[in-house]
């Protein structure tokens, strides 16, 4: 039942992908400006200019130029950046992996502390750590993360010393950006926790479980959390694709390499390969992390996969 | 360790802060360098194809000449070059005992294949004049010329004109400059990681440095290690807490900030470009040349630089850097400040001044578009900038684009004021700005002139020698202020700070920019 219900899931990948593709395509045709301007150099003549735009098919119609990039990408062919000069694929494998780790860390800090966090607050009945936590979340909620990121250098990196103020050289340079950018998961994931622990706790079967005389640990981690991961499961799955994408703003400001700095750098520079690429790396990967929360929560729940299947 | 901060090193005992001091001495040995924004980006060092190139790239590649800050050029693997009168052949004799980093020689046949390997790329501008080379001997070429290039030893000194190992060219092909880059300079490339770092070290057979180092012989430091970092502002912060030794290309607004530290230094170097408003001159009100002129009168250049930038960099009178002899104009024509004429002008005009400080002409309010890029860089000087057009009666409104968005909006012909900078040092740059082949960007005054035009083209391709390019660009000069078509406003300079408690920098920096031939004198400090 779960690989068939996985199979129709994937299915509608499809058009889906199609659509996003487009999407992606003509947003950045839309965008005032082109690479050409950061390819000429002072004395290069509207001739080479008209050279160039043909060089690299830019004087097509946009559905020639859709149709030859998505041709090209069936077959794994991600093309030549035009002002970064390199093959795409590789200003790819070369960033990718810093995103993944850093993305990959602090979508690990947040789930952990997250859920703590919201087990805490929803299980020890004390005022002052509730709103504690409450405070916390609301903070983690809405604070920027490159003003976080910037506070966090200014305190343990200009005054303490403890970390490099930016790079990407051995994990000191990982601590700060991972809790910059796991500061507003920790938030959400704890408030959604907190929140599904409270409303499972009013059911009447914990009643039942406390009359019983179970332990408040056996009822949490035996009955109260597989109900309550529903949705912070849901939640987790969702922010997969944000690993990616999220950390752009903070890359930038601790001077890391990775798929945001890139995307923007190429973006700056009308580079369009580069950000055609990049944006469907990302998509992919929020279609990925929706695909997994589904499928998660299907197995998770049998009536859902019932119902949509 | 390498990031501790000032504060830790004060508080330790002196036998603590001594061992320390000696274990920063050693690690000095391994500088760190941030690039200025500006060179972030680069993604090959080839000098030959590569579109951006950074500073680094001057220590891995030598060129055939060196330009100094007064623009004077200096033998470098050329030793004493030649030029026939009618300026169609050039002769180079080469520096004996030179080798590339993968040990082959350089040679006649080097700089043969060198030139030869522009061909089809991007940067074959710079070599187009050269018809054939020719090797005379092992150690002498001549450039035969298809037509004078009295430009030539301009495009020689630049950093795209590092001469590559004709060996190592051949053989990676297109991942030359990624994977590994060859060529004769004082330090090889170690590693290079796009957009993160470029490690350099010391290379120990490097005897060769020009005349613009004290320092002719190998690098006094092992290993340089460039690092991109986009923010400016963490730039800043990794030179204060220790994790680098040297910014490249300081923002004029922290220099304050910087000069309060005591361990920091910074070395200012006359700058290769200008901060100026252009004015589209087919846009009204801006196609009354009185109205021009008057615009260009309301800007206080002396009070920009005092206010604005703290009195570092100097006014901008003209177009072009001061250290270039195509700025000495007739000093009636550079622009100044005099906010009396400016409303003289504007009267003759017919724009008088109404009750709330605007102008007005037939009902119509003199109220004008001012652009700019999202800069720091520009930010603050346009909202000067649109306070002194207040003052004659001027109403500016500013929009702010990205570097993409204004380059369309210029082609669209919507604009009628900007506040925009250039960099570059040659007198060349005015046919790059004010060619009519070029309307809306870079020819941002949108000025189509016949006149202008012939002056442009008799600068360009007319002038046989140096001497004539020179007058030839003065005049086409004088006839591009005569029409009014910018207000020139500041020439920054190049800023570069260094942690002193490291490293010694050289004081005054030779070159026309902070590159190889002031790496080569770096040292640990003592």
């Amino acid at each position: 039942m779960i690989l068939r219900y996985t199979a129709q899931r994937l299915l509608m990948l499809i058009p889906v992908s199609f659509s996003t593709s487009v999407v992606i395509f003509m947003i950045v045709y839309l965008l005032p400006g082109d690479p050409i301007d950061n390819l000429l150099r002072v004395g290069s003549s509207p001739e080479d200019r008209a050279e160039l735009v043909a060089q690299y098919g830019l004087d097509r119609s946009l559905v020639v130029q859709y149709f030859v990039w998505i041709g090209n990408m069936f077959q794994g062919e991600f093309g030549q950046a035009i002002v970064l000069r390199r093959p795409v694929a590789d200003l790819i494998a070369q960033n990718l992996p810093y995103s993944l780790t850093l993305g990959g860390l602090a979508f690990l800090f947040s789930s952990t502390v997250g859920m703590a966090l919201g087990t805490l607050s929803a299980m020890v009945r004390n005022p002052v750590l509730d709103r504690f936590v409450r405070g916390f979340i609301l903070l983690g909620s809405t604070v920027p993360g490159f003003w976080l990121a910037l506070l966090l250098i200014l305190f343990f990196s200009v005054n303490l010393g403890w970390f490099p103020v930016s790079g990407a050289r051995g994990w000191e340079s990982l601590v700060l950006p991972v809790l910059t950018i796991g500061f507003g998961g920790v938030a959400l994931v704890a408030r959604v926790t907190r929140v599904a622990l409270l409303d499972v706790q009013r059911e009447d079967f914990v009643t039942l479980l406390h009359a019983k005389g179970l332990s408040s640990g056996a009822i949490l981690f035996r009955h109260l959390m597989p109900h309550a991961l529903l949705p912070v499961v849901t939640i987790l799955a969702l922010r997969i694709g944000w690993i990616l994408g999220g950390a752009v703003t903070v890359e930038f400001v601790f001077g890391r390499p990775g798929l945001g700095s890139l995307l923007i750098r190429a973006l700056g520079q009308r580079d369009y390969p580069v950000v055609q690429a990049c944006l469907l790396m990302l998509a992919l990967a929020v279609m990925l992390g929706t695909l997994i929360g589904d499928v998660a929560q299907a197995a998770m729940d049998p009536r859902i996969r019932e119902k949509k299947s | 360790m390498h990031y501790s901060s000032k504060s830790k090193l004060l508080s330790g005992s002196a036998i603590v802060a001594g061992a320390f001091l000696f274990s920063a001495a050693a690690m000095a040995q391994d500088v760190t360098v941030a690039f200025s924004a500006s060179e972030l980006g680069a993604t090959a060092y080839n000098p030959v194809a590569a579109s951006k190139l950074n500073t680094a790239t001057s220590l891995i590649f030598d060129r055939l000449v060196e330009q100094d800050a007064d623009q004077s050029f200096h033998p470098h693997l050329a030793t004493s070059w030649e030029e026939t009168p009618d300026g169609m052949a050039w002769t180079f004799s080469l520096l004996d005992g030179v080798t590339f980093h993968d040990d082959t020689p350089f040679n006649a046949a080097a700089v043969q294949f060198w030139i030869a390997s522009y061909e089809g790329t991007e940067n074959e501008y710079l070599v187009e004049a050269i018809g054939s080379v020719d090797v005379i001997d092992d150690l002498t070429v001549r450039f035969n010329m298809d037509r004078p290039e009295p430009n030539l030893l301009y495009n020689l000194a630049s950093a795209f004109m590092g001469i590559p190992s004709p060996t190592a060219y051949a053989a990676l092909g297109d991942d030359f400059g990624v994977t590994a880059a060859v060529g004769t300079g004082p330090y090889r490339l170690e590693s290079f990681e796009i957009g993160l770092q470029t490690v350099l070290t010391r290379n120990d057979d490097h005897t060769w440095g020009s005349d613009l180092s004290e320092n002719t012989g190998p690098g006094h430091i092992e290993t340089f290690t460039f690092r991109e970092i986009p923010d400016q502002s963490t730039a800043f912060l990794e030179l204060r807490t220790g994790g680098i030794e040297l910014l490249l290309g300081v923002p004029t607004d922290f220099l304050q900030i910087l000069q309060a530290e005591q361990n920091i230094e910074i070395i200012q170097m006359p700058g290769t470009g200008i901060s100026y408003m252009p004015i589209n001159v087919t846009a009204a009100p801006f196609d009354d040349i009185r109205v021009r002129q008057a615009t260009g009168m309301a800007i206080d250049q002396d009070g920009i630089v005092a206010a604005v930038y703290n009195g570092v960099g100097a006014p901008a009178r003209n177009f072009l850097i001061s250290s270039l002899p195509e700025a000495n104009v007739d000093p009636d024509l550079n622009v100044t400040y005099n906010p009396t004429r400016a409303g003289e002008l504007l009267d003759e005009a017919g724009w008088m001044m109404g009750g709330d400080g605007v102008r007005v002409r037939d009902g119509e309010r003199l109220s004008v578009d001012l652009f700019t890029e999202n800069s720091t860089e520009f930010t603050r000087l346009t909202q000067v900038v649109q306070a002194q057009l207040g003052e004659i009666g001027m109403e500016a409104t500013i929009t702010v684009f990205d570097s993409s968005t204004i380059r369309d909006e210029y082609r669209r012909n919507a604009h009628q004021l900007a506040v925009r900078g250039y960099d570059w040092n040659n007198s060349d740059i005015l046919d790059w700005f004010f060619s009519g082949n070029r309307l809306g960007y870079p020819n941002v005054s949108m000025w189509e002139d016949a006149e202008g035009q012939r002056l442009n083209d008799i600068a360009m391709t007319e002038s046989a020698t140096a001497a004539e390019r020179i007058a030839n660009f003065t005049t086409y000069h004088e006839y591009v202020l005569s029409q009014h078509l910018f207000v020139p406003i500041y020439q920054p300079t190049q800023n570069i700070a260094f942690n002193s408690d490291a490293i010694t920098v050289p004081d005054p920096v030779r070159g026309s920019r902070f590159r190889g031939q002031s790496f080569l004198d770096i040292q640990v400090a003592e």
